[in-house]
């Protein structure tokens, strides 16, 4: 098969010395910055651009794909030991993660994080080098009343999240949407609830909202409830990662995760956090123990995990195929190959094959040097949990600070974090679930967006909602998710 | 692993800046502030520049910073704000905030700053979709002028160059702009994708982001904004087709207010020095810029007539808003409606248990120390700079978890705040406020 030959010259080429080294260099850095709170790939790639001048494209390119890999490798170490995610990414992954590194797990979960990013990144890695030209096809049919479905799929979907308490979850998930309002409204640039300050019109950033509820608000908690407790001793009889039975429970989650995250990946639709809650929504409904989620549960840290690789992977199918950028990490690695005089497009493919495909090849070698990398990582990172208490949490608050600090050096936004942060500990504190505040800060405006977009392109006729197959049969899976817990629930009663 | 990683990060960059700093530039360090996200038009001049002054060794060193938000009026409003009076500081900016400044109402002007040259420019173009019915500008044209609700135009965020674009050809064929059917989208992939998939009538966009998908023949331009056929773009202009349009997207750079007129001299040959440059030279031909350098009174009477321009136009979109009547949107008001009526039905709840939580005495000096070492942060932070802030923040978060060790929890607070700091202030070049110590780290 032709694809099979390109891809053969890619490896053959991808594995010269040069290469490998860049290669290496690339992961080692994307895996850093991962961990780097505030410090995304997109802004690595950037700082690159200009050293890396000087390098032949190809291997530029190969160390621009470990960074962006590389980073979603790193984010889940911040997420799980810490509670504070690195990138939007890695949010999903927070919510386990950090509960069972708070039980002695976190090896476990750091190890089924690394295994799952490998698995998905691979899977996904292979379904673009086949399909990318069909997915791409595909992913252009979906307009605004498609997003839009899609969105509200999403919704139903992740109600499973809302916790045991109705009122307590919608009031959550009634603040997210609320703080999703602030900003520019996209479709006619006014400013809406921005209450004159200059800084609130691009609205809230989701990271924010995360590091403030989750780490800062966590770390307030801990220290009004918990502060002169005795604290608990983490036994740490498992430095080793994963048993038996975290494995069996892993491998599906895994899977899962990738069908998820790689089709989304290819849709340009609210970065990685849409996936990632997907998946882990999606486990907690199949899972036989749904009380454990929130509590430590391995299936949602390897889900999530999974899908926001494979959501990584996806976003490389539009840009190499179509030049089209969706993601902030897109947009530079677009800017990167501008910066060769190369078009992405229909194009690069036929005119350097060498380039695309030694990439594509690099990507899998890459995804085997990050879990060798990140395996014997596991037991030295999972070791964070034994630094004394008031260190940890010292160092939580100043990294969250740092971090929202960097992301656009607006003295606001740190405001906002303590802000949020003291919102999170009372929420915390009365049992308010925390998710669905995330989750209506992301789903909110762009349901509202696409469905305003949807009908100023029909002018104005609700009728564009079933009469576009796609949208309709969106929108048909929703209805269906809505009702499909009541039957699991009888079935298994 | 950090460790590692921020080694070979160090490597990297010191190799970089090793082949830069051949020469003894004439500039030790210029500043350059691109009010945009990375990866964006913005970011990419101030990124060229950078390459550009480095290696003609003009500048020793040009770190660039992003100031992103708003169209760049919240760059601008910093740039104002923040950098009055420094002459080792210069923005990008151009067309795009001038739109910004309308559309948000921005309080700062590009009156407010110190205009210094005019760069590059890009030319907008008017495509369908390959399978699109209209074949030629005059068939758009047509229908949209029979129901110009019909037509939907699809392009970057509201009041950016692709919108601008839209208006001027309405009010050539005078349809009023305020009919104009525009959805913005935001950021060059989201356009082009509804653009390649039909999902918008027709698409406006810059030449570059256009380029390689008419060449591939997914896309059929109808027209360039440029006053006379480009070479090597086989695109009729606009002028051909009728329309009376020149129009381009250019971006410009500009110094803080306040510069004495020698600095203002300084930075202005120095600008000219880098666009003869061999580097920026090749720089524009690899991203399809134009070169339009500008400078001087031309310059600004230049920006005074777009200035001009743009303005009216986009209050020709608003015009019709008001006059239509536009019923609100019910959504915000059904948000806020959820959240209080959610947040009544919590609040008894909370305020029993909060009152039993607060009686018990012994909990108070955590929490105390919590809200001083966030309140202290947030008040040192820009005063006294990140370092000192941090520190404090680390220290008393860790006395509100542990009475005992001071010493050792304050040793931690200064290690950590320092380290943290000379790891992205000094090897990632990210701007932190260096307060006090600005002159020991």
């Amino acid at each position: 098969m032709h694809t099979f030959e390109l891809l053969r010259d890619g490896f053959a080429s991808a594995l010269s010395w040069a290469h490998l080294l860049w290669a290496l260099v690339g992961v080692s850095l994307g895996t850093a910055v991962g961990v780097l709170p505030g410090i995304g790939p997109a802004l690595t790639v950037a700082l690159l651009l200009p050293i890396t001048f000087n390098l032949d494209p190809t291997s530029a390119f190969i160390m621009f794909g470990g960074i962006y890999y590389g980073a979603m490798y790193g984010g889940s170490t911040t997420s799980i030991l810490l509670n504070t995610p690195g990138e939007t990414a890695s949010i999903a992954t927070a919510i386990d993660g950090y509960a069972m590194a708070r039980q002695g797990r976190g090896a476990a979960a750091l190890t089924t994080s690394a295994i799952g990013s490998f698995v998905a990144g691979t899977l996904a890695t292979i379904a673009l080098t086949f399909f990318s030209p069909l997915l791409a096809s595909v992913a252009l049919r979906f307009g605004p009343a498609e997003y839009f479905a899609l969105a509200v799929l999403a919704f139903t979907t992740v109600s499973a999240l809302i916790g045991g308490s109705l009122v307590r979850g919608l009031f959550s998930l009634f603040l997210g949407l609320a703080l999703g309002l602030i900003g520019i409204d996209q479709l006619t640039g006014d400013a809406r609830f921005a209450f004159g300050i200059p800084q609130l019109l691009d609205g809230i950033d989701v990271l924010i909202l995360v590091i403030g509820l989750f780490a800062v608000g966590e770390t307030f908690y801990q220290g009004w409830y918990h502060g002169r407790d005795t604290p608990e001793v983490i036994a740490m009889q498992t430095f080793t990662g994963m048993s038996r039975e975290d494995w069996s429970r892993s491998w599906r989650p895994w899977l899962r995760g990738t069908l998820i995250g790689f089709p989304l990946g290819v849709l340009p639709v609210g970065g990685s956090v849409i996936p990632t809650f997907l998946s882990y929504s999606v486990e907690k409904r199949l899972s036989t123990r749904p009380e454990e989620f929130g509590h430590g549960a391995i299936e949602g840290v390897a889900g999530p995990e999974a899908a926001n690789n494979a959501a990584a992977a996806g976003v490389l199918v539009p840009l190499l195929t179509l030049g089209l950028p969706s993601s902030a990490t897109a947009a530079v690695l677009l800017a990167a190959f501008e910066q060769y005089g190369l078009q992405p497009g229909p194009l690069l493919f036929s005119t350097r094959p060498d380039l695309v495909w030694t990439l594509i090849a690099s990507l899998y070698i890459g995804n085997v040097m990050l879990l060798v990398l990140n395996l014997p990582l596991v037991s030295v990172w999972a070791r964070v949990m034994l630094v004394p208490r008031p260190l940890l949490f010292g160092g939580i608050l100043v990294l969250a600070s740092l971090g929202t600090y960097s992301l656009n050096a607006s003295m606001l936004d740190v405001v906002l974090l303590f802000a949020t942060g003291a919102v999170g500990c009372v929420m915390r504190a009365h049992d308010v679930p925390l998710v669905p505040a995330v989750l209506g800060l992301v789903l909110g405006p762009l349901a509202e967006l696409q469905f305003r977009r949807a009908l100023a392109i029909s002018e104005g006729h609700l009728t564009v909602f079933v009469t576009r197959p796609l949208c309709a049969t969106l929108l048909a899976l929703s209805v269906v998710v809505l009702i499909t817990p009541a039957f699991f629930r009888d079935r298994r009663t | 692993m950090t460790r590692r990683a921020s080694a070979a990060l160090v490597t990297v960059t010191m190799l970089g800046w090793a082949t830069c700093a051949a020469a003894q530039p004439a500039v030790d360090e210029l500043r350059i502030i691109a009010p945009a996200a990375p990866g964006g038009g913005w970011d990419q001049t101030a990124r060229v520049m950078q390459q550009a002054l480095q290696r003609a060794g003009l500048v020793r060193i040009a770190p660039v910073e992003n100031v992103p938000g708003a169209a760049g009026t919240i760059g601008l409003a910093r740039f104002i704000g923040a950098e009055a009076g420094r002459r080792d500081v210069v923005m990008v900016s151009g067309l795009i905030m001038l739109g910004g400044i309308v559309t948000h109402h921005s309080p700062v002007t590009l009156h407010d700053v110190t205009p210094l040259a005019r760069l590059t420019g890009e030319y907008e173009v008017i495509a369908v979709p390959a399978a699109s019915p209209f074949r030629s500008l005059r068939d758009l044209l047509d229908a949209f002028t029979a129901r110009p609700e019909s037509i939907s135009w699809g392009g970057g965020s509201a009041g950016g160059s692709d919108q601008i674009l839209a208006g001027l050809v309405a009010d050539a064929v005078r349809v009023s702009p305020s009919r104009v059917n525009y959805i913005a989208f935001s950021g060059g992939g989201e356009s082009l994708s509804a653009i390649l998939g039909g999902q918008v009538s027709v698409g406006i966009n810059g030449l570059a982001e256009f380029a390689s998908q008419i060449e591939a023949g997914t896309l059929r331009a109808l027209a360039i904004s440029s006053a006379a056929r480009l070479p090597g773009v086989e695109v009729p202009t606009l002028r051909e087709q009728g329309l009376a349009i020149d129009f381009e997207n250019w971006r410009s750079l500009v110094a803080p207010p306040g510069l004495a007129a020698a600095d203002r001299a300084r930075l202005g040959s120095l600008v000219k020095a880098m666009v003869a440059s061999a580097p920026w030279r090749e720089a524009l031909g690899r991203y399809r810029w134009l070169d339009r350098y500008l400078a001087g009174d031309e310059f600004s009477r230049f920006a005074a007539a777009e200035e001009t321009r743009v303005r009216d136009v986009l209050r020709k979109f608003a015009a019709g808003e008001d006059s239509s009547g536009r019923a609100p949107e019910p959504y915000p008001w059904l948000v806020i409606a959820g959240l209080l009526i959610t947040g009544a039905l919590l609040a008894p709840q909370l305020f029993r248990s909060m009152r039993g939580h607060t009686a018990d005495r012994s909990r108070r000096a955590p929490v105390l120390l919590l809200a001083a070492a966030g309140v202290l942060h947030l008040l040192l932070l820009e005063r006294a700079g990140f370092v000192l802030a941090a520190a404090v923040l680390f220290w008393l978060t860790a006395r509100a978890f542990d009475p005992l060790h001071p010493l050792r929890d304050g040793l931690f607070a200064i290690g950590m705040s320092a380290s943290a700091y000379v790891l992205f202030a000094h090897v990632l070049h990210l701007s932190l406020p260096a307060g006090l110590l600005a002159g020991w780290l």
